[in-house]
């Protein structure tokens, strides 16, 4: 497992991946200083719903994944460390736990850079919208991560990942059961916003926690030793 | 004691190769376009094959990384682990293969010490193979040692290193499958010879076969008089006639077969309006070719092993094969 953490950690090095997590965020605070100066009291709400959690964190989710896969097929990606021998399952879920990590971490910079740009520094709702949006972003990036990740392993080169983030944003933005398999309708519930199915939200943690834990059991099983 | 199978295997360059190998040293001639890649990324356990399988002692290496951990390999072209440095990318491989040596230890045994600060992303594509060669050539203890044109190391690893390496393997029972395009390399290397061409296995015993039939055309108004003479002659295996105004003659020896139509032709004075010899199929060449080139082998490694020994090496002429 080291040695797969080892190569996607080194697959992210360099300059480019966090240049695109900087402007990411500072598109977000820009985006969410606009919303404040427009809207005012659901300045937050609007910023994370959108900006953040419904194009920012799959889109990033999206790049780390494949960044992370070297643009491969997430089985293939340990290829170049599986024929020293290590267990390609193993080595797998280190390139999974680092792109989960990242990914949060990632989800949750950008929800900070939203929450600065949406309140002034004296807002009472500050700390409390932080408290409860970083703990959200955490868990959601690491989700779509795991996800992207056993999404990879269809198509020749990957492409599943593709369809996976085209599916999120076409079924995952309603509220039917079409929308129960994505990660997008859960963390929009766990934000206040519509939920799937009428779940309560303590639900909606336990279906992205299914979802990320289907993910990395798919990934483990459809992959050879 | 391992044996590598391949079972009806056909992976890119590679048509139904079925081969077997047991531990020893063993050499494919052939280039990269007849396949020889494709069987050495195979054997690595790099690629799972198309078509077929291969398997180590009955099990699929490819499908279990124990197997794999002990096969070492070198490849066409290779790609070290994606690390920062050339210490880093070798850790990496050697973590990987359950290898508690250091990365420097391993250059310094090949005598690329000076590489172990390099940057990867500044080597050249002949680098990275020397490395991943080395990484191959100083695996402790290989079930199969797979390596695909290991002469062309040197230069960046010395030769007696590569050698040495090879012995070494051998004689600890492993299973080295090498590659070479030339048969001088093949030569250098030893080992049991086979071949590959255009993606067909040749093994020892059917490379063997010459070029067994020749065919020839004969254009004559009278094919029925002139099949009736030739059925008698022993240099004719069968005359074949279909109707119009030919007729195929099957022999062994072209020279002789034509001078033989001619001479039952003007004996019954009868006109031949054409005669040309049908080219050979592509299998008969390409395993009369294998043939030739066997025997130059075999030739060669007689000479050297009588040079060796201080004795007059056999008066035997040997050619270049084209």
């Amino acid at each position: 497992m080291a040695v797969g953490a080892r190569i996607a950690r080194e697959r992210l090095r360099g300059v480019v991946a966090p240049l695109v997590l900087v402007l990411s965020a500072t598109a977000v605070y820009a985006l969410a200083v606009l919303e404040h100066r427009g809207g005012g009291n659901g300045a937050a709400d609007s910023a994370l719903e959108g900006p953040v959690f419904g194009f920012g964190l799959p889109i990033l989710a999206y790049l780390v994944s494949e960044r992370v896969c070297d643009g491969a097929r997430l089985d293939r990606s340990v290829d170049v460390v599986a024929r020293y021998g290590a267990d390609r399952r193993a080595a797998l879920l280190g390139v999974l736990l680092v792109s989960a990590a990242s990914t949060a971490l990632s989800a949750v910079l950008l929800t900070v850079s939203a929450l600065i740009g949406a309140h002034t520094l004296h807002d009472a709702s500050w700390a409390s919208d932080l408290r409860a949006s970083v703990g959200i972003a955490a868990v959601s990036g690491a989700v779509y991560a795991l996800w992207f990740g056993a999404a990879s392993l269809f198509g020749k080169r990957g492409g599943g990942r593709k369809w996976a983030l085209i599916l999120d944003f076409l079924l995952g933005a309603g509220s039917s059961a079409l929308a129960a398999p994505w990660p997008r309708g859960h963390t929009r519930n766990l934000l206040g916003g519509m939920p799937v199915l009428d779940m309560p939200q303590s639900a909606a943690w336990l279906a992205l926690l299914a979802i990320g834990a289907a993910s990395v059991a798919l990934s483990v099983s459809r992959t050879p030793s | 004691m391992s044996t590598l199978t391949f079972e009806a295997v056909s992976h890119r360059e590679l048509t139904r190769v079925t081969a077997t190998f047991a531990s020893g040293n063993h050499v494919v001639l052939g280039g990269e376009q007849d396949g020889t890649a494709a069987l050495i990324e195979l054997a690595a356990s790099i690629a799972a094959p198309a078509l077929g399988r291969v398997l180590l002692d009955g099990k699929a290496p490819f499908l279990q990384a124990a197997i794999r951990r002990g096969i070492a390999a070198l490849c066409a072209v290779e790609q070290l682990p994606p690390a920062r440095t050339v210490t880093d990318a070798l850790t990496t491989a050697l973590r990987a293969r359950g290898d508690a040596r250091s990365a420097r230890a391993v250059l310094d045994a090949g005598g690329l010490g000076h590489f172990a600060a390099c940057r990867s992303a500044t080597l050249s594509p002949r680098e990275q193979r020397a490395l991943a060669g080395l990484l191959a050539l100083t695996h402790p203890a290989p079930s199969v040692l797979a390596l695909f044109e290991p002469l062309t190391l040197i230069g960046i690893l010395s030769e007696d290193f590569v050698r040495q390496a090879l012995t070494r393997a051998t004689s600890a029972g492993a299973l080295v499958l090498s590659s070479a395009t030339r048969v001088e390399d093949a030569l250098r290397i030893g080992g049991t010879l086979s071949r590959l061409e255009r993606g067909t296995w040749l093994d020892p015993s059917n490379a063997y076969q010459p070029l067994a039939e020749v065919t020839l055309r004969v254009r004559t108004p009278e094919p029925r008089r002139l099949a009736a003479r030739l059925a008698e002659a022993p240099e004719v295996r069968a005359v074949e006639w279909s109707g119009g105004q030919e007729l195929l003659v099957r022999g062994a020896d072209l020279t002789r077969l034509a001078e033989h139509v001619v001479a039952s032709a003007r004996s019954e004075a009868i006109h031949i309006e054409a005669l040309r010899c049908q080219p050979p199929s592509l299998e008969a060449l390409t395993a009369a070719r294998a043939a030739a080139t066997q025997t130059w082998y075999e030739r060669a490694q007689r000479e050297q092993r009588a040079l060796q020994a201080g004795t007059e090496p056999p008066l035997v002429q040997t050619r270049g094969i084209h």
